[in-house]
């Protein structure tokens, strides 16, 4: 595949928080002037933009257009991408392609949203009229469904989901970027102990909306060769499935879409789970983590709570798990937060981790899910394999 | 122990519907469950879509009436909303398997928290939405 042969040369991200106090442009430029700082360039050498979706530009059907504007770039490709939480390392994947495809030559992959401070959000699906009537929340609800129905099916150990939230609460206390509100420890009591919001889902398994952003450079493997960047990540497999099984009315909700796109990537990347250094799951809640263990392959069918039983998720375990947070420790930056855990994938293989770094940096996994969809999980998933060695 | 709210006390606005919903609001009014059912391979549909998820055909659809008798595959308890139903939870939102392989949420009325169970038989209890049309939801069998 010749998606690999596209580099991220320097990755940028913002401190996560409650509520920005600054416009949603300014942290755009922010990550801009760092990416620059990093890599050395200048502005001119980047002719392309590709960004994650926005809650605040959502309302704007120019988004790439608009923020191409107002960061003066002068760029030969250019689009948004909207597949949800996915929508980062989609935007990833899709400036590889540019690049490869001969579009352009380097990239600025820009994840950024403030959606509590500003949301130009006007939803047109199917919830205003199936679910919003019954008082359907959305994302709590339908993750309601899924673990009862999992828990009917397979039984669930909700201490094991405990131990995922409590690892990935250790990574946000030593991640000065994550939302200081989530900087305190826990325990696997304090989880099963966290008031109900969709029972079975706790407050613990779920996101806080927060704003923030993040950010890569991506360029060609030959241009990042001759620029001698000391530091590159290499996509060397990508999978991404949207509307899995939507030819049918009733699926099994414990199967997904990281099925069959983790099955593409793992065979482009020539690697299985087993092989995986470092694994950074989309957490929009701590069950589609465990589920996505199974999915890819790190464990059978049903058995998520054993496999998470007898591994270690810290950043110095066996297999270290979004070790800055991830989204539920970080603080979710809206439509954009699946780049916290893609740009901590890439601070990882950097050998930049500092006090959380992992040892085995071979190789990190980061996915994303993407959309609610009626009586079934979600409508997209993405899963990329990254490696420093191409 | 815990109260489960029926949801009846919610003041609800009747839903938009689309061009290609419209006849299922418009069965409700006469407390029918009408569903959409491609007849080139003979399956039922739920929730109303432009086009059959099967064929991708939209000169297949028919809407057919079905009895509304089923079962629960899932359940949540709703402990937070947003307006109107913020302030009135818990209630249940109920995901259940039609005999015609379709699944269809709805609120509950007069389900316990004790009763609820994946496999619990249920039918329709339709609650009347000022334009006339009625809400679906279940009630044990």
């Amino acid at each position: 595949m010749a998606m690999r042969d596209t580099a991220i040369v320097a990755y940028s991200e913002v401190k996560t928080v409650q509520k920005s106090d600054r416009d949603v442009w300014e942290i755009g430029a922010e990550i801009l002037e760092d990416l620059l700082n990093k890599t050395g360039m200048e502005k001119g050498e980047i002719d392309g933009l590709c960004l994650s979706s926005s809650t605040t530009g959502a309302g704007n059907c120019f988004w790439s257009q608009t923020t191409a504007d107002q960061l003066a770039l002068e760029v030969d490709f250019c689009q948004t991408v909207d597949i949800g939480g996915c929508s980062p390392t989609g935007a990833l994947a899709r400036a590889a392609v540019a690049i490869d495809a001969g579009l352009c030559e380097t990239v600025l992959c820009l994840f950024t949203d403030t959606a509590v401070r500003e949301s130009g959000q006007r939803q047109r699906h199917y919830q205003q009229e199936w679910t919003a009537p019954l008082g359907l929340l959305g994302p709590p609800t339908s993750f309601g469904f899924i673990t009862s129905r999992y828990e009917h099916q397979f039984g669930l150990d909700y201490r094991m989901l405990g131990k995922l939230a409590v690892a990935q609460r250790n990574g946000a206390v030593l991640n000065d970027l994550a939302c200081e509100k989530l900087r305190t420890p826990i325990t696997i009591d304090d989880y099963i102990n966290s008031r109900m919001i969709a029972d079975p889902i706790r407050l613990l398994d779920s996101v806080m909306p927060c704003d923030g952003g993040s950010g890569l450079i991506v360029t060609s493997r030959k241009n990042a060769e001759k620029k001698g960047y000391k530091n590159a990540v290499f996509p060397i497999g990508y999978g991404e499935k949207t509307s899995f099984q939507f030819s049918e009315n009733i699926v099994d909700v414990t199967d997904t879409g990281h099925m069959p796109a983790g099955a593409k990537a793992f065979k482009q990347a020539g690697l299985t789970a087993n092989d995986i250094g470092s694994f950074h799951p989309y957490d929009d809640f701590i069950i589609a983590m465990m589920i996505q263990l199974e999915m890819l392959g790190f464990c059978k069918k049903g058995q998520g709570c054993d496999f998470i039983r007898e591994h270690d998720f810290n950043f110095g375990g066996d297999l270290p798990l979004n070790t800055g947070g991830g989204q539920i420790s970080v603080g979710q930056v809206g439509l954009a937060g699946g780049g916290t855990n893609l740009v901590e994938a890439v601070r990882q293989l950097f050998g930049e981790g500092g006090n959380r770094q992992v040892k085995n940096t071979k190789n990190a996994l980061v996915t994303g899910i993407g959309g609610i969809p009626y009586n079934r999980n979600w409508n997209t998933s993405v899963v990329m394999v990254l490696t420093p060695n191409g | 122990m815990v109260t489960v709210n029926d949801t009846l006390n919610i003041e609800r606005s009747a839903p938009a519907a689309r061009s290609f919903s419209q006849p299922y609001w418009d069965g409700t009014k006469q407390k029918k469950l009408l569903v959409q059912f491609d007849k080139s391979v003979g399956k039922y549909q739920w929730l109303p879509r432009a086009t059959s998820r099967f064929t991708g055909r939209k000169s297949v659809l028919e809407w057919r009436e079905v009895k509304g008798e089923g079962e629960v595959y899932s359940f949540t308890l709703v402990y937070r909303a947003r307006p109107p139903f913020q302030g009135k939870e818990p209630f249940f939102i109920a995901m259940v398997t039609l005999p015609e392989g379709v699944q269809i949420m709805g609120n509950t009325v007069g389900i316990t928290k004790e009763d609820m169970k994946i496999g619990l038989k249920v039918k329709p209890y339709w609650h009347p939405l000022p334009d006339g049309c009625h809400m679906l939801m279940w009630q044990k069998a």
